[in-house]
């Protein structure tokens, strides 16, 4: 009987991949989250901050043997900047410290963003993992950087275990609910006058294989997830029947504010890709890791924004 | 059809027929040229009157020969398309949502230059095969549409191909841009153009540089210029330099392209030779620290140096000046810029241009890092064979507009 603790069961993606691994023969899968599932599962769901120290009593009591931990995302929106700040890190720092001291742990799967690579004029066309990442304000870029330094100190000090980071580009869906899939389905999308950022996307369902794929075959090492290819900003609109709307830098700043304030809150990082764009190396995820996405960026818009009829061909 | 009864038809009837049979500058001719160019024997593409205007108005520089010449060196790049598109088999490419390709194909493919699996991004296919800015709907229709992919670093096909179009223009009307050595363009692989810089406005040359191994080469590819990251900064130029080929000059991008077989335009001198005053005009600068030779010794790839003359007279600067920079940098706090070369037309001047490329250099220890002095030795060797053809085709020329 192996044992998944899964963190960050809250999340949408989170709920589907508990759903997932309980489907699989001899898995037992325990959730944490500080909130209420999205999705149902029947697995143990504990509802635990995990930058508190009885979460790593918890996971050293229930001794799992592969932890996916989920709770990366930026919940700045839900939490406020400074709770999510420390959820991030102090969560990553209590999270690794425990791993290290629980030999049961052979392989941990860590949800990262492409966020910590930045995005800015300087940074390069393509990203590859060593890539420097740009320096920024951004503090959740900077909470993700900690974070993997976290794992890879880890990694370094004990020998039992292997880590796995996976950097996703933003995923899209019909279904999924982050900040960019609200503000790419506006009718009207406000955007930066004379930029048009290349983009990246990954659909939902590749955002969940990836990880069943990961805790099916642990390989170690940092890899880079996107769907193939990639699009300007412009034509993923299009391709959505969305009407862009360029505004000059202050306009488009204040039309971010008033999102903000009507529950569609972009974070920094995702501003900052707005008018830069990032387009990440993915060689990688399909020759180490050997993980093939089913949809490519123009199919993941394409589907998200529902204008695919008919069955898909998974 | 025979001359009298061609001359019993109406004028929109023999319009029609001259379209039918191709002939050439159709839309500008009266009824009386018309039945002639009909009823005469010559083929329709050499029906060309001597004396007809060409698109561009009459200049001080530009003669009726060079009018001709223009035309001839259209008419071959033509046959050339017709060799690499074949117009009569479409692609029958179909997008999830149901849109038609209807693009001709590529020969020896069964699709076109959009939706070929193999497609490099280096092998410039032309998408329409034909020449003009008539091939602009068709060209819309695709960009609207976003049946294709574009390449990692940001090269959209089709916007590249309507640049082009525009840039033919200039390329053969304006600056009758004449081309040598062409041959040492490798046909495949990767391979790094290392030209002088100059402009003082617009980076003319990258264009020119560009369109000179597009028409001329024997197997068409696409120079990646590279530009510096103002081009990331400024509004519009931040992407629409990226759709039309050119790359952000960072270390990272120019060895992903090295990596991957591309061809990657260099202008080392950077800005110092592009704020250029005119009495300084093909003084080749110091390659700056000779990072693209260690980026050429890395990757291995052969330096293929280029001389052209043209750039540097485009807009003749009378002056650098510091202080509009500092005006700039108030009013754009972003912006880097150093210094503005100052020039009074703002129309380029209609210099005749001449690109010469030069044999390649190979690489003397590829995969390895040369020592900092070689790497200033061997950038110094290749600016002084940059500025030694350079010198020899100033030498040959009569003024700078013949």
């Amino acid at each position: 009987m192996r044992r998944i603790l899964v963190t960050g069961a809250a999340t949408r993606t989170g709920g589907r991949l508990i759903q997932n691994l309980e489907r699989s023969p001899d898995t037992e899968v325990f959730a944490v989250d500080d909130l209420d599932p999205v999705e149902r599962f029947s697995s143990h769901f504990e509802r635990l901050n995990i930058d508190h120290l009885r979460f790593a009593r918890y996971l050293l009591d229930v001794k799992p043997h592969t932890v996916v931990h989920l709770q990366t995302v930026d919940r700045s929106a839900i939490h406020g900047a400074t709770r999510a700040h420390e959820e991030t890190t102090v969560g990553a720092q209590a999270l690794f410290g425990a791993i290290g001291r629980c030999v049961t742990v052979k392989h941990v799967l860590v949800k990262s963003d492409g966020a910590v690579y930045g995005a800015g004029p300087r940074s390069p066309s393509v990203l590859t993992v060593d890539s420097k990442p740009t320096r920024s304000s951004g503090r959740y870029q900077r909470d993700l950087e900690q974070m993997e330094t976290f794992v890879r100190d880890m990694a370094a000090r004990h020998d039992h275990v292997d880590y796995t980071i996976l950097r996703l580009a933003p995923v899209f869906g019909p279904t999924i609910r982050n900040p960019l899939s609200a503000y790419l389905t506006l009718p009207g999308v406000p955007t930066l006058l004379g930029f048009d950022p290349r983009l990246q996307l990954l659909s939902e369902r590749d955002a969940l294989d990836v990880f069943l794929h990961a805790v099916e075959h642990p390989v170690p090492g940092t890899f880079n997830v996107a769907g193939h290819g990639q699009l300007y900003l412009s034509r993923i609109l299009r391709l959505g029947r969305r009407v862009p709307q360029p505004l000059p830098k202050r306009a488009f700043h204040a039309a971010l504010r008033g999102l903000a304030r009507s529950g569609i809150p972009l974070p920094k990082h995702t501003i900052a890709m707005l008018k830069h764009g990032r387009v990440m190396d993915t060689s990688g995820m399909e020759e180490t890791l050997g993980f093939s996405p089913i949809l490519n960026c123009r199919q993941t818009a394409m589907v998200a924004y529902g204008r695919v009829t008919g069955e898909i061909n998974w | 059809m025979n001359r009298d009864a061609l001359s019993a038809l109406t004028k929109a009837e023999l319009l029609e027929q001259a379209r039918a049979a191709g002939v050439r500058g159709r839309s500008k001719m009266r009824k009386e040229e018309l039945v002639d160019a009909l009823a005469s024997d010559d083929s329709p593409v050499d029906h060309i009157p001597v004396d007809e205007p060409g698109p561009m108005l009459s200049l001080p520089g530009v003669s009726p020969e060079d009018r001709a010449e223009a035309r001839a060196r259209r008419a071959i790049l033509t046959d050339r398309l017709a060799g690499l598109v074949d117009q009569d088999r479409k692609c029958r490419w179909r997008s999830i949502e149901g849109h038609g390709c209807g693009l001709p194909t590529v020969r020896e493919s069964d699709a076109c230059a959009l939706h070929t699996d193999k497609r490099r991004y280096d092998a410039a296919v032309p998408i329409t095969g034909r020449l003009g800015l008539d091939t602009w709907p068709t060209l819309f229709r695709h960009l609207h549409l976003a049946t294709y992919d574009i390449d990692p670093i940001g090269l959209d096909p089709v916007v590249h191909e309507m640049a082009w179009h525009v840039l033919n223009g200039l390329y053969y009307d304006y600056f009758r841009v004449e081309v040598e050595g062409i041959e040492h363009i490798p046909e495949d692989g990767a391979g790094m153009i290392v030209a002088n810089h100059g402009g003082a406005a617009l980076p003319y040359d990258g264009a020119m540089l560009s369109l000179a191994v597009l028409n001329e080469a024997p197997r068409p590819r696409r120079v990646r210029i590279s530009a510096t990251e103002i081009f990331n900064m400024l509004p519009w130029v931040s992407h629409l330099y990226r759709k039309v080929g050119a790359v952000y000059a960072s270390h990272e991008d120019a060895r992903y392209l090295l990596e991957h077989g591309s061809l990657l335009g260099v202008f080392p001198e950077g800005e110092a030779g592009f704020m250029k005053p005119v009495w300084q005009a093909y003084h080749v600068q110091r390659f700056g620290r000779g990072g693209f030779v260690q980026l050429a010794e890395r990757t291995g790839v052969p330096i293929i140096p280029v001389a052209i003359v043209g750039a540097e007279e485009v807009h003749p600067a009378v002056t650098v000046s510091k202080r509009l920079a500092q005006l700039v940098r108030f009013v754009f706090p972003q912006q880097r810029v150093e210094e503005i070369a100052v020039f009074l037309n703002p129309v380029p001047l209609p210099v005749k241009w001449r690109i010469r490329f030069l044999p390649p250099v190979m690489p003397e220890n590829p995969g390895t890092e040369p020592d900092p002095l070689r790497m200033l030795e061997r950038s110094e060797d290749i600016r002084r064979s940059v500025q030694g053809a350079l010198d020899a085709l100033l030498a040959s020329r009569g003024t700078a507009f013949s």
